[in-house]
């Protein structure tokens, strides 16, 4: 049960990988888009790690990535629009 | 409770599928427009099911709420940040956002 919750969390984070390279050698749309991908990937991380290891406290990172996420973003759209 | 596990087991391995699938699709897509339509289904799809698997597991509890509050974020920002993103990589194209000379204009809007 709790290894379910594991083990999906190590999967979403090798999950990672193909988007941190479009993040670190793409282009600079693709990069954002990468950005995007990860940050949505990082809060079910997030949950998962905290529903495996049973840390009822820790369910609020994920809520608090999922805010932050779309503030982030949206700067980082913002700076891509107007000034690179 | 083996029922329950069974079926938490399946939807997290569904929503691993589609972040890994994703992931890919991510990598090999050519441009930005084509690697964005794959954020979709791990930015809302995804967490659907993880959120899911939550319930299941515990049932109606303080943590499924939790999960469930950053699915609601998620699920609102998603589409606006794919808008945003298409905006910004379109103004960064041709300077303006809105459609050509010739092109037809959007519902409401002037065209120029």
């Amino acid at each position: 049960m709790v290894m379910a919750f594991v083990a999906a969390a190590i999967a979403m984070l090798v999950a990672m990988i193909p988007p941190a390279i479009v993040l670190c050698r793409g282009e600079l749309a693709g990069s954002v888009v990468a950005y995007e991908f990860i940050a949505s990937v990082l809060v079910m991380v997030l949950a998962l790690l905290a529903e495996g290891f049973k840390r009822p406290a820790e369910f609020e990172f994920p809520v608090l990535m999922a805010v932050l996420l779309y503030g982030s973003s949206l700067v980082f759209i913002r700076v891509l629009e107007r000034w690179l | 409770m083996i029922v329950k596990e069974v079926f938490s087991d399946i939807l997290l391995g569904l929503a691993v599928l589609i972040v890994l699938t994703s992931a890919i699709g991510v990598l090999v897509m050519r441009d930005a427009y084509q690697k964005l339509h794959f954020v979709s289904p791990a930015g809302l799809v995804a967490p659907a099911l993880v959120a899911l698997a939550v319930m299941v597991q515990h049932g109606v509890y303080e943590n499924t709420g939790e999960t469930f509050l950053a699915l609601f974020f998620m699920i609102i920002a998603g589409p606006l940040i794919s808008h945003a993103t298409i905006r910004a990589m379109r103004v960064r194209e041709k300077g303006h956002w809105r459609p050509q000379r010739g092109g037809k204009a959007p519902a409401g809007e002037k065209e120029q």
